[in-house]
């Protein structure tokens, strides 16, 4: 079943029209990350494990060397996999306002659309509608291919779950910053007004959010906290934050690296790190890698919210531009006894 | 000498788009003696910007030659002026800026006085100067009317031998476009400068060009001095009846009554009452009739 | 020269009536009055103004000083952009330095030590390597948007030529006015990074065989910004369009560069070291295979630690393998300059082709 609303009519379909280049510019892209992202899980896996078995013939999970032609050649098909399905967002922010929203505003495409019999609203509404669909769909279908990849290929890689690339590529919050993407580059080619200058700006906002979420990533969701004598046990393939040691008086004080940290039986720099103030123990904070799913989940929900936030300002600041009837204040240097023709100051929206 | 030489001539010049279908210009001939104010005139798509870019060497022609002031437009570069339909000028200069531009791209020849009238000098009645430009003031935030001043103020700045003006008046309200005329008159009758101005909008430029160019389906239609095209053509009435022996441009009427504007080839019989038509008829009948032949007045080909 | 030049200065007019108010402020409207008021104007301009026979001794057009007036924005951030790098760089290594060497001190034979500044200090170095190294991304988006397709798309690019510029001039201009802060500003950071990176390399944990580091730590870096400028002008030259020329030539430095990151090893012969036993190359070389010689044959597949155990438990497992040694190929560190002079010299051929064909091009196109 395929839902009206996926037919574009009206000014949805004029946005396909005018877009049709960077349609054609996605779909080559998903269609070319996702035949890499296919490559690594399938035939790539298997020549790279098979390099691997050579070497390895007990096993790789025993084996420390792990190189060769094909193992060279999966790492970095899986790694640029990963880098472009996390990074895709920049391409959706940096297009959405330059070419989306900054170029047909500063070419007067927009004041076009606008005075055909639709308002500046819908116009707006389709244009992030419309992009929104195949962002949407693209990056879903790259989020499950890298996550086939990865589960496929969990012999072999090396990057843990919670690294900031693995992590934005590999579940839902891929598809959220993409769209946030989306709306950052129509506020910004709304607030701008010209292509060049909000692809700038559209990129700078959405580093600001992606570097952000890589911030405050662990702290959307409660972390696991164990206590020790000694050492603590933090299990294998969890997102290790913090840790230190629990003074006499029962206050925690975090120290930088474990202080378990060497391999001293029984954690015999633990007595050391304890020994400073006459610790009663030691403390660690981890995300267990259970914590991948709420973790993606509150993450989406976030920047979606982000992204509501710019979809909600973009329809305020547009609303208000376009209520004003008088001729753009942003034109004022020049007092002109000639008429300020809208249509030819295109560029001082 | 300047007799002797054109100040645009064209050979055969054509255009086509390798993928489009068709020319954009097609066959183009004719000569335009140097020192005159020439229209060119044609209605939309006829081929009038591309004519002009052709001339300005912003495009290479794909058929002919056409030579700018006895030599290539590259050569010529120095000694014409060229403003474009869109009046493109950077956004972000202001429009001292650009009048710096100008002297700095043409400094055999730039005249900043010449320029700066065209830019900041407003002639009203009223001695009101709203009119004239500041300027500190980007072109960014210009109207279109004050963007072509300044275009033009480029254009003048130059001193050039030959301007090429793409639909100069079209962002002008009436009282600049009198003054653009003006100047542009005083400009031919100061310096013999040659004037190609493009518009489509016969009557904005009756009387003050001395020569026209009809252009129409990327041909040119009609080449000459205005009166000479005018006087070549009779405007006949009466009952249908054969033409022979006239060039017919366009004919209409019943069974009973015909109107005709033709060619004379000879005089015309008793039962025809004769008019002289005015420009404007003898342009729109050209227009209406893409089939009727072509004139290009004596002179206007150099042999 | 045709004699039509005789009209185009107005001959004894400069310096007459000096002193009268710009006809524009007196004039009226009126067509006929109009021709009259500009005719003295112009008369009463030349004088009055600066004299055209002074505006035309200048002589040759100045396509430099405009390009520079058109894109001064961009040479200030350009500008902005190394000097703040040359400032994180300089305070990274005189001033958080000392903190950072003071804690490596104190962990000296300690198992358990903070090391938050020395990973401060390195993140930093290494942030800069990454800017100066794929700086020229930056360049190309600039000079595929804003510097040449901008210019071509809204016809600014027109204007220019039909002043007394031609189009290949005017791409020289704009190129060679790019190019020079381009070369200074990398030379500038080029040198202050070579500097920053060997002052403490203690504290640093990457080494010159990392791409960001080797492209930072040569001419390589100014090549990859010529080139991306080149293509910059390419891409828009044939595109005519500021976004999607801005697309491409991103777009294609970046495969440039990975594709030369990839064949990085190959562009200069690597040693080969052989021995019977065993053996570990210098860290500081750039390891690119290593493996057993089995039946004479170089095998990667196989490793250098096969054979374990006693000095006769080794020598057998040998001789079943038919393993004859060992050997590893490697690039030493002395490497690194024939093979950066090799990777500047490819980017530069390109960028030399990419502004060939620009030229070409706007040659074919225009008159």
């Amino acid at each position: 079943m395929i839902p009206s609303s996926l037919v574009p009519r009206g000014p949805g379909r004029s946005v396909l029209r005018l877009h049709r280049a960077a349609l054609w510019t996605w779909l080559s892209l998903v269609a070319a990350t996702s035949a890499a992202l296919l490559w690594a899980y399938g035939p790539g896996h298997e020549s790279a494990l098979a390099d691997a078995l050579r070497q390895c013939p007990d096993g790789i999970a025993l084996c420390d060397r792990t190189s060769g032609p094909w193992i060279g050649r999966y790492d970095t098909v899986s790694a640029l996999g990963t880098i472009g399905v996390a990074h895709l967002s920049f391409l959706v922010a940096g297009w959405a306002g330059a070419a989306l929203v900054g170029r047909e505003l500063e070419n007067g495409t927009a004041h076009l659309a606008w005075t055909q019999s639709v308002s500046p609203a819908r116009w707006l509404a389709a244009e992030l509608a419309v992009p929104a669909l195949f962002v949407s769909a693209g990056t879903t279908v790259l989020v499950l291919l890298h996550r086939l990849m990865r589960d496929g290929g969990r012999d072999l890689a090396w990057a843990s779950w919670y690294e900031y690339d693995v992590f934005r590529a590999d579940g839902p919050v891929a598809v959220a910053y993409a769209l946030c993407g989306l709306a950052l580059g129509a506020l910004a080619g709304l607030v701008v007004g010209r292509a060049l200058p909000a692809l700038g700006v559209a990129l700078a906002a959405q580093l600001a959010v992606v570097v952000l979420g890589n911030e405050y990533r662990p702290k959307l969701w409660p972390v696991v906290s164990v206590t020790g004598t000694g050492s603590v046990d933090v299990p294998s393939g969890a997102a290790h934050l913090h840790q230190g040691v629990i003074t006499a008086g029962g206050a925690r004080r975090a120290t930088s690296v474990p202080c378990d940290f060497a391999d001293g039986p029984n954690g015999a720099n633990g007595v050391r790190c304890g020994a400073e103030d006459g610790a009663s123990g030691v403390w660690a904070t981890y995300h267990p890698e259970s914590h991948f799913r709420p973790l993606q989940l509150v993450e989406t929900g976030a920047v979606l919210a982000v992204a509501a936030l710019a979809v909600a300002a973009a329809f305020l600041l547009l609303r208000r531009r376009t209520a004003a009837a008088s001729p753009p204040a942003a034109a004022g240097r020049a007092p002109g006894s000639v008429p300020a023709d809208g249509s030819a100051t295109g560029a001082s929206v | 000498m300047s007799e002797e030489t054109a100040a645009l001539k064209a050979v055969g010049l054509g255009l086509r788009y390798r993928r489009r279908r068709g020319h954009v210009l097609r066959d183009c001939s004719f000569r335009l003696p140097a020192g005159r104010v020439c229209a060119l005139v044609g209605p939309n798509g006829a081929g009038k910007s591309t004519l002009l870019s052709l001339a300005a060497g912003l495009i290479r022609p794909t058929e002919g030659t056409v030579h700018v002031l006895g030599t290539g437009p590259a050569e010529a570069r120095e000694r014409f002026a060229y403003v474009a339909q869109d009046k493109p000028l950077p956004p972000q200069l202001t429009v001292a800026g650009t009048l710096r531009l100008g002297a700095d791209l043409n400094r055999a020849r730039w005249d900043a006085a010449a320029a700066g009238r065209i830019a900041y000098a407003h002639h009203a009645p009223d001695g009101d100067r709203s009119g004239s430009l500041d300027p500190g003031a980007r072109i960014r935030s210009l109207s279109g009317g004050q963007r072509t001043r300044v275009a033009l103020a480029l254009a003048f700045g130059k001193r050039p031998e030959l301007m090429l003006l793409d639909e100069p008046m079209a962002d002008l309200d009436p009282l600049a476009r009198r003054e653009l005329l003006g100047a542009l008159m005083g400009e031919a009758a100061e310096h013999g400068t040659t004037i190609v101005l493009s518009s489509h909008i016969v009557t904005e430029l009756d009387g003050a060009c001395d020569h026209l160019l009809l252009m129409g389906g990327g041909r040119v239609r009609l080449a000459g001095d205005p009166e000479e095209l005018v006087a070549a053509h009779t405007l006949l009435t009466g009952p249908a009846r054969d033409l022979t022996g006239h060039t017919v441009v366009e004919s209409r009427g019943t069974d009973r009554q015909l109107t005709a504007l033709v060619r004379p080839g000879g005089p015309p019989g008793d039962d025809w009452r004769t008019a002289a038509p005015s420009l404007e008829e003898v342009l729109l009948a050209h227009l209406r009739n893409p089939g009727a032949p072509d004139l290009v007045t004596e002179g206007t080909v150099n042999p | 020269m045709s004699a039509a030049t005789a009209g185009d200065t107005p001959g004894g007019a400069a310096g007459r009536s000096a002193g009268t108010p710009r006809a524009g402020e007196a004039g009226e409207a009126g067509g006929a009055a109009e021709a009259r008021t500009a005719k003295e104007a112009a008369r009463e301009g030349a004088g009055s103004d600066r004299s055209p026979e002074g505006g035309r001794t200048g002589g040759r057009a100045r396509p430099g000083v405009a390009v520079l007036r058109l894109h001064r924005t961009a040479l200030l951030v350009w500008g902005g952009y190394v000097l703040a790098a040359v400032a994180v760089l300089v305070w990274t290594v005189t001033v958080t330095a000392d903190a950072a060497l003071r804690e490596q001190a104190r962990c000296v034979g300690e198992p358990v030590c903070g090391i938050a500044a020395t990973l401060a200090y390195g993140d930093r170095i290494g942030m800069v390597a990454t800017a100066v190294c794929y700086g020229f991304l930056v360049v190309a988006a600039f000079a595929g948007g804003a510097l040449f397709g901008r210019e071509l798309e809204n016809g600014t690019a027109h204007l220019v030529w039909t002043q007394s510029v031609s189009p290949a001039r005017w791409l020289a201009a704009e190129l060679a006015v790019a190019a020079l802060p381009l070369l200074l500003g990398s030379a500038v950071l080029v040198l202050s990074f070579r500097w920053a990176w060997s002052a403490h390399r203690e504290l640093l944990g990457t080494d010159w065989t990392f791409a960001d580091v080797f492209v930072a730590r040569g001419p390589a870096t100014a090549a990859y910004c010529l080139c991306a400028l080149a293509v910059g002008a390419l891409a828009a030259v044939v595109l005519r369009r500021a976004l999607p020329a801005l697309g491409v030539s991103v777009a294609s430095v970046l495969a440039l560069n990975l594709v030369l990151d990839g064949f990085r090893p190959s562009l200069w012969p690597h040693v080969t070291r052989t021995a019977r036993t065993p053996f570990e190359v210098s860290g500081s070389a750039w390891q690119i295979e290593n493996g057993a010689v089995v039946g004479g044959r170089r095998t990667a597949e196989l490793g250098p630690h096969l054979c374990d155990g006693t000095a006769a438990e080794v020598r057998r497992c040998m001789a079943e393998g038919d393993i004859t040694g060992y050997y590893a190929a490697y690039h030493p560190p002395s490497h690194f300059w024939p093979l950066h002079l090799a990777e500047t010299g490819i980017v530069l051929a390109v960028a030399a082709l990419a502004t060939g064909a620009a030229f070409l091009l706007l040659r074919h196109r225009t008159a």
